[in-house]
């Protein structure tokens, strides 16, 4: 484990109150990439245009509609998209108590466990800090004009209460605001 | 018992089987060895119905168990002891098309094929097809969030479906959509075997008919160069609609069943299937072949009738194999497809180990092997060593970096397998997501997530933090 890491741990087990960004994360950079398994794997930190100049040596990109490319692509998987989501094959994180998680990998078909990389898309740095993402990618030629997702707010009071009870799963003691 | 009574006395006669004669054939789901008898077996035929059975069941405390087809191979929809199972094969009704933005409504009891059958009329298809798909329905399909062979171009369950309706144990209903804000709750729910909730309703995507398909069959003298072959397709910046290899004995079996002109002096088989434009399709051939110039036999599918003969023999390779032994155990086991040829290796030392003869299977564009072991249930402790070698098998798939179940589910057959793949504190989560939804625990408890004493009892060796267990064994 990087000591980056370590450090995260401890400063989330001592934290009350942490808003998380990539600058406070400050970690950044490619893990693995293997273009003939069309998966990458991040820091969370990682500007997305260095993710797609890497991509782009092989001809593949992030399948996904992409508004800026000078954010992190933890902000992006924080902020929540459908297509994002589509793509997303594991999460590494730690939660509110400073255990260090793995959720699903790097394979297209992973059906061991409940898909906690994909519920927590969207969760925007309430639930937990994202360090590390596996997405799959696809050839550039595969991928035509990707049109801008829309999503809208549900008003159902009891899928907030689900919302409000899974953030107490991953955050029992409320630091991430 | 006063759930069967309550049952009976607030549910119409006919809709409600109770006694041992009348609830065996759901005592099992495809995976045939785990059996169960329910205390009930309700089949509803409307929501006021599911309702009334789920407060029934709350109120007495009796756990319940949610049925599709029942072609599930972990065990996922087996009853457990003193369950009431919920089957919604009544419930399969198409309920409306929306060809243009390529939706259709559908209730959870339609099958999977069905789908395809009653939106050809407008050139579409639902893509996802598990090899169960003239029986198995879509509820159970998002359940365990089901693959097939083309999953690499046209996704998983997941990907296909656009929005759920879903019944809370309290009975409440839950519309998840992919455009709701917030926490992905409609991926959650895709996979997650009947421990969460209801599934009353299925939005699904739809995807236009490819105007052309062709297969290329190619034959190798070598395990190696196959696999190799199917990594440099992918390299080469073709995604096939299928990639789909088999061994010798796996060809021996479904040439030996189908008879469709696999050559069996090959040690290995892929399949490589090509859809679009006729444009697309003539293109991405000519790379295609152009990579796969060291097979020792090369073949295109020249009309539909030979690209569907072609398919035929993989198709019926698990029939073809079920003739050859009395049972097989079938595999499921994802991992990064570079790591293809040594995991075939591997499984051929511990065939001879166990003296156990396995016929290899692989969606091998998404590296999901099914590897199945031979074995005959007649000989006392056959199926123990059947176990031991399939959990080997699961075990080196978690150490190549890829998971346990790539489609089948986890269900009561791979909870030991849990235990290697999560450590105590991922798996706490998990038990927790599902109080959120199901604090008494009545939805199908005790599957899909091992409890962290059993684990324990194991002795299971999830070694964290690239600590990998075994440290002297060769990694991959």
């Amino acid at each position: 484990m990087s000591n980056r890491i370590i450090q995260l741990q401890q400063l989330i087990k001592n934290a009350n109150h942490l808003h998380i960004n990539s600058e406070w994360l400050a970690y950044a950079g490619v893990i693995e990439y293997y273009p003939e398994e069309l998966v990458i794997t991040v820091k969370a930190g990682t500007k997305i245009s260095a993710i797609q100049a890497k991509l782009a040596k092989h001809n593949q990109v992030l399948p996904f509609f992409i508004k800026a490319t000078d954010i992190s692509i933890g902000a992006a998987y924080a902020k929540g998209a459908q297509d994002l989501s589509d793509c997303v094959l594991g999460v590494k994180i730690i939660d509110g108590t400073g255990e260090y998680l793995n959720f699903g990998g790097q394979v297209i078909k992973n059906v061991a466990g409940y898909d906690v990389a994909r519920l927590l898309v969207g969760s925007k740095g309430k639930l937990a800090v994202i360090t590390q993402i596996s997405f799959k990618v696809m050839p550039k030629a595969y991928i035509g004009k990707i049109k801008k997702p829309y999503s809208s707010k549900s008003d159902n009071p009891i899928l907030r209460e689900i919302e409000q009870k899974l953030k107490q799963v991953f955050d029992p003691r409320s630091i991430f605001k | 018992m006063e759930v069967i009574q309550q049952l009976l006395t607030q549910l119409p006669k006919s809709i409600v089987l109770t006694g041992k004669e009348n609830t065996r054939p759901f005592e099992c789901d495809g995976l045939s060895v785990y059996r169960q008898n329910p205390l009930a077996v309700v089949l509803p035929e409307n929501i006021a119905q599911i309702k009334q059975v789920l407060k029934i069941c709350k109120d007495n405390n009796t756990s319940v168990v949610t049925r599709g087809a029942g072609t599930g191979l972990a065990g996922g929809a087996m009853p457990l002891e003193n369950s009431v199972v919920l089957g919604l094969s009544k419930l399969n009704q198409v309920k409306s098309i929306d060809a243009e933005n390529r939706l259709a409504v559908i209730e959870p009891g339609v099958r999977n094929i069905a789908i395809s059958e009653a939106v050809a009329q407008y050139g579409l298809y639902y893509a996802p097809d598990p090899s169960s798909q003239i029986a198995c329905t879509i509820g159970g399909n998002v359940a365990e969030n089901s693959g097939g062979v083309h999953c690499l171009k046209y996704g998983l369950t997941v990907h296909n479906v656009e929005a759920i309706k879903m019944l809370t144990i309290d009975g409440d209903e839950l519309v998840l959509s992919r455009h709701d804000d917030g926490l992905g709750l409609l991926a959650l729910m895709n996979g997650s075997e009947g421990l969460l909730g209801i599934i009353i309703e299925i939005t699904v995507k739809l995807t236009p008919t490819p105007a052309f398909a062709r297969v290329v069959m190619a034959g190798f003298d070598s395990i190696r160069d196959c696999a190799n072959a199917v990594a440099d397709i992918i390299k080469a910046g073709i995604i096939p609609a299928g990639l789909e290899m088999m061994d010798s004995f796996a060809i021996e079996a479904a040439e030996g069943f189908a008879k469709v002109g696999y050559p069996l002096d090959a040690k290995a088989l892929l399949l490589c299937e090509l859809d679009g434009t006729q444009m697309q399709v003539q293109a991405e051939l000519d790379s295609v072949l152009k990579v796969l110039s060291g097979a020792s036999t090369l073949k295109v599918s020249e009309s539909e009738e030979e690209r569907l003969n072609f398919w035929k023999g993989r198709k019926s390779a698990f029939p073809a194999v079920g003739r050859l032994s009395p049972d097989y155990y079938c595999m499921d086991g994802t991992i990064p497809r570079r790591h293809l040829a040594d995991m075939l290796e591997k499984i051929n030392e511990l065939s001879k180990k166990y003296q156990l003869r396995v016929a290899n299977v692989f969606h091998a564009g998404d590296g999901n092997l099914h590897p199945l072991i031979l074995y005959d249930a007649n000989i006392g402790g056959e199926l123990e060593k059947v176990e031991k070698f399939g959990t080997e098998i699961l075990k080196l798939s978690v150490d190549m970096g890829g998971t346990i179940t790539g489609e089948h589910g986890v269900g009561v057959e791979k909870l030991n397998a849990m235990c290697h793949q999560f450590n105590a504190k991922e798996l706490a989560i998990f038990h927790k997501i599902k109080a959120v939804f199901d604090p008494k625990s009545l939805l199908n408890p005790g599957k899909a997530v091992p409890e962290l004493h059993r684990c324990a009892e194991l002795g299971a060796m999830h070694v964290h933090h690239g600590k990998l267990p075994h440290p002297e064994l060769e990694r991959f």
